[in-house]
């Protein structure tokens, strides 16, 4: 047998479990989406949605959100991983690091209601010093949701990045530096190539669960525009279900948009990969 | 000295908010601009307690974890090394389709999935829902591993063969031990995913199978504080009594590698 | 849940040879004596789907109706927590794959909820009329035939009635009509909010608005397109006045009223508002709500609202489900219910049914109305609720 026919073997139970469920609720979603019968074409629903304020808006707002989140949570998570591997001899400081992971997003969230609410306690803290304390939390800077999402994926690109960081030469950065490359340059050549397969992957990831999540931007969130879950939410239960196709056809765009996404950003980690490999 | 201070930063801004959630569920009126509590009460863990279902829910909860963890392992640890040593065509396309539970939003799939679990029989009973956690677990447990044996090289497969040992066990005793960082945050990471579902338990277990979170997440639709912050300490409490299982497992697991 | 059925109704169900999955439906049922089905609910195990996030309410169920259903029928009963309109969805999906394997048993529904539920054919069928503490519900009650415009049909039987109140702290003279509520909101920024549309209770607060635009209930009696047409922009011209002076002057509602609760108990802001008038007593016990926390009706008015029991279409234990929704508009449940440390709100009994010491007890209870029957507005249509769902974030919100 050979190795590429095992290795399918080895899949094919994952990949039928996959295809069984999620691609026969994705059938179904957009059968739903659909508009059969309808006097106005079978795509009405994207149609309507098309020309829909709320939706564009919901979706500026999605994006921006799942942007800023990503890249804070890849900048800080790169530099506490690359901080800590250097400062710490033992790797017991990942479990201190692994907290956040320990509890669901929307216990998170509360959290930073908790410290950052305009009566949270960092408010507390800054009246009984004579200060104020600026709106964070259902802002429409989404600066709440983002504060969350932060301080619960830091930690899970931590997870990811270290093996690279456990497994990388540090002969490479000893010789780059007697070389005498500065910080930068020693990091672009000596880093950069490993990282970033890892970190294009961990911010598809991210990127893609924060725009289809719902919980955190429901309780730290704005009224409008509301993050695209919320709306799907709203659309899919108010009232009496008619306005559900509109849902289901927002959820199979945001699905299309991210398997899209998934297949770029998989396809550019892959080659990156395989240079890598080349190079080594 | 550095360590000190990594340590202290860890601390303070991962472990202290989680201990802040505890402080919380014992007090009694504590609102802005107070700094500090000034009454204490135990109502809210008398509240959790008091709940009829809670030992059924942390027992389904629990029970339901770790099998959905067993599962992930079972299934992902094959896919992942197929990933990463496979030399697949098509590999970009295998890898967005196991990545498709976290592309698509459950709220739009959840009706499919109810379906599928009627007509399997499986909907309101355990077995659906341990089956439909695996969706949210796989893609990250599959990743995590994939990473894990992207590092072993693939010189070592290689040194296998040379000693002419079976492969099978040469997998176990001399590849798994070597993944046990990667296997350890793939079954916590799992644990923890499993725990915290709600949309996906609720509707294929449709409230007979009562999870931790079917008690919780209407509390958090109320105003409760102090409840919800005693519940959320008991959902970070049990990874915690997970990751020191898997631990004794894992060591056991070690000691009978060596002996034998 | 499907436990083992009883010889006769076995044989009744299979004589009724329609196919339907061999559930017995609320016509075979509706001919046998109460006391037949009494004894085929001996037993049975059934679970009811109910929002769980009050523990006074979750304390009622668990702590009377429980183990009275235990030890009087040996029946176990257990509360199912989910949100209406998710075991909606639920129950849709089983209606859609046929699955008569049901898995809730009761349904606590009404309004918008109760029009989708029997829309979609989700519910069990006319029972209303097999209960025999029916006896102590005013039949005359415009409720038990209508709620929000969707004819009852015995389809559910009423099981709570509460009005919408507001709560207020720290206000020296709350206000007590809407005018004084609007004119309040503007004297004190930022004190008052009141929920997205799509949660019931921030909708509620806008069919106040509809009935304060409104010159009297009879305009909104029934669902009247054309006075839409007409006063639909007074409507939303009043919320967008109001906007400004809100919490977070209006560029943010909170998205439930359990936000707002929050909102309230941590005093960001320093009104909420909701269904069931005596709603702040347990929450100011718990230490949530401040001390000083005034409970207001508007004498211009308050919407006066009733919720319901129901079955869902494939209960697997129809008989128990009935005991067990008939033990709950017994006057004994009933005025358990009143109890504020419990649950602790409105009762749906007719006074002249109960006996007088039954009655006296009521009166106890109650004390002196918050919002005196006077001053109970009608409930609107459910179209109404749609409406302002479908309108409010666009003429409101984005209006800013």
């Amino acid at each position: 047998m050979s190795s590429s026919v095992k290795s399918w073997l080895l899949l094919l139970p994952l990949l039928v479990f996959m295809i069984l469920f999620v691609g026969q609720g994705m059938f179904r979603a957009f059968q739903e989406s659909l508009d059969v019968g309808g006097s106005s074409g079978i795509f009405a629903n994207y149609e309507a949605l098309a020309a829909d304020g709320t939706f564009h808006a919901a979706l500026g707002v999605s994006v921006y959100v799942a942007f800023v989140s990503t890249m804070l949570s890849l900048l800080l998570g790169l530099l506490v991983t690359r901080t800590l591997t250097s400062w710490m001899k033992s790797d017991t400081w990942k479990l201190g690091a692994w907290f956040p992971m320990l509890i669901p997003h929307f216990v998170g969230a509360y959290l930073i209601l908790l410290f950052f609410a305009p009566t949270g306690w960092f408010a507390s803290a800054a009246a009984s010093a004579g200060l104020g304390f600026p709106v964070m939390v259902q802002d429409t800077a989404y600066i709440g949701v983002i504060l969350t999402y932060v301080w619960k994926e830091i930690p899970f690109v931590v997870l990811m990045l270290l093996p690279v960081y456990q497994e990388m030469d540090g002969r490479m950065q000893e010789v780059s530096r007697s070389l005498g490359a500065g910080r930068w340059t020693g990091f672009r050549f000596t880093e950069w190539p490993w990282v970033r397969p890892v970190l294009l992957e961990t911010g598809l990831i991210l990127f893609v669960f924060v725009i289809g999540a719902f919980e955190v931007p429901a309780l730290l969130g704005v009224t409008y525009p509301s993050m695209v879950p919320v709306l799907a939410f709203d659309w899919f239960y108010q009232s009496g279900w008619s306005t559900r196709p509109l849902a289901q056809a927002m959820m199979v765009l945001l699905m299309l948009g991210s398997i899209l996404l998934a297949l770029l950003l998989l396809t550019t980690a892959y080659r990156w990969r395989e240079r890598g490999r080349s190079h080594a | 000295m550095r360590s000190i201070l990594g340590w202290s930063m860890l601390l303070l801004v991962f472990v202290v908010p989680v201990l802040f959630l505890f402080l919380r569920s014992i007090t009694f009126g504590w609102r802005y601009p107070d700094l500090f509590p000034s009454d204490w009460s135990m109502r809210a863990w008398h509240v959790i307690a008091g709940d009829p279902q809670i030992l059924q829910a942390l027992l389904t909860t629990m029970l339901v974890g770790i099998t959905v963890v067993a599962l992930n392992l079972l299934l992902g640890i094959p896919a992942a090394y197929a990933l990463s040593h496979g030399r697949l065509k098509g590999v970009v396309w295998l890898e967005t389709i196991l990545f498709l539970p976290i592309l698509v939003p459950v709220l739009a799939i959840a009706m499919g999935l109810h379906i599928t679990m009627i007509r399997l029989g499986l909907a309101d009973h355990i077995s659906g829902v341990i089956l439909i956690h695996l969706l949210p677990t796989l893609p990250y447990t599959i990743r995590v591993l994939r990473s894990g044996f992207d590092r072993i090289a693939p010189g070592w497969r290689r040194l296998g063969d040379t000693l002419g040992a079976p492969r099978i066990t040469l997998f176990v005793t001399g590849l798994l031990p070597m993944m046990r960082p990667s296997l350890r945050s793939a079954a916590v990471l799992a644990f923890v995913i499993s725990l915290s579902q709600y949309v996906l338990t609720a509707i294929i277990g449709g409230g007979q199978v009562t999870t931790l979170p079917l008690l919780y997440y209407p509390f958090f639709d109320s105003a409760d504080q102090a409840v919800i912050a005693g519940f959320s300490v008991v959902f970070a409490a049990l990874p915690a009594v997970f990751l020191l299982l898997w631990e004794s497992l894992m060591a056991g697991f070690t000691y009978l590698l060596r002996r034998t | 849940m499907k436990r083992y059925v009883p010889l006769p109704l076995l044989l009744a169900a299979a004589a009724c040879a329609d196919g339907e999955g061999g559930a017995e439906d609320a016509d075979t049922l509706s001919e046998a004596p109460w006391e037949e089905i009494e004894e085929a609910a001996s037993g049975a195990e059934i679970s009811m789907y109910m929002w769980g996030g009050d523990e006074g309410i979750n304390a009622y169920m668990d702590e009377v109706v429980a183990p009275h259903l235990e030890e009087e029928y040996d029946i176990t009963f257990s509360r199912q927590p989910m949100d209406a309109p998710e075991f909606l969805s639920r129950l849709m999906t089983e209606r859609e794959a046929d699955s008569m394997d049901g898995s809730g048993d009761i349904l606590w529904i009404n309004g918008e909820n109760f029009r989708t539920a029997k829309e979609n054919e989700l519910l069990y069928g006319s029972f209303a009329d097999m209960l025999p503490n029916m006896d102590y519900i005013n039949e005359e009650a415009p409720y038990v035939e209508n709620d929000m415009g969707t004819a009852v049909e015995g389809m559910q039987v009423p099981w709570g009635n509460v009005q919408y109140a507001f709560q207020f702290q720290g206000a020296e003279d709350p206000p007590e009509t809407m005018e004084e509520l609007l004119d309040w909101a503007e004297e004190n920024p930022g004190s008052m909010t009141y929920p997205d549309v799509s949660n019931d209770t921030g909708n509620g607060f806008v069919r106040h608005i509809l009935h304060h635009v409104a010159e009297s209930p009879e305009d909104l009696a029934e669902y009247d397109e054309a006075w839409l047409e007409e006063n639909g922009d007074d409507v939303w011209e009043t919320l967008r006045e109001l906007a400004p002076h809100l919490w977070r002057e209006g560029e943010t509602y909170p998205d439930s009223l359990s936000q707002q609760d929050q909102l309230f108990a941590d005093g960001e802001v320093s009104m909420t508002l909701g269904f069931n008038e005596h709603r702040a007593e347990s929450l100011i016990e718990q230490g949530t709500f401040p001390e000083d926390t005034e409970t207001i009706g508007l004498t211009s008015g308050s919407i006066s609202s009733v919720h319901y029991l129901s079955m869902p279409f494939n209960t697997t234990e129809p008989e128990a489900a009935l005991v067990a929704i008939n033990y709950m508009l017994s006057p004994e449940a009933q005025i358990a219910k009143l109890e504020p440390s419990r649950w602790g709100e409105g009762h749906i009994l007719d006074l002249d049914a109960v006996s007088s010491g039954e009655r006296d007890e009521i009166e106890a209870m109650v004390g002196e109305e918050v919002v005196p029957q006077e001053d109970a507005l009608p409930e609107l249509d459910a179209r109404y609720v749609d409406w302002i769902q479908d309108n409010w974030e666009q003429e409101v919100v984005q209006q800013r």
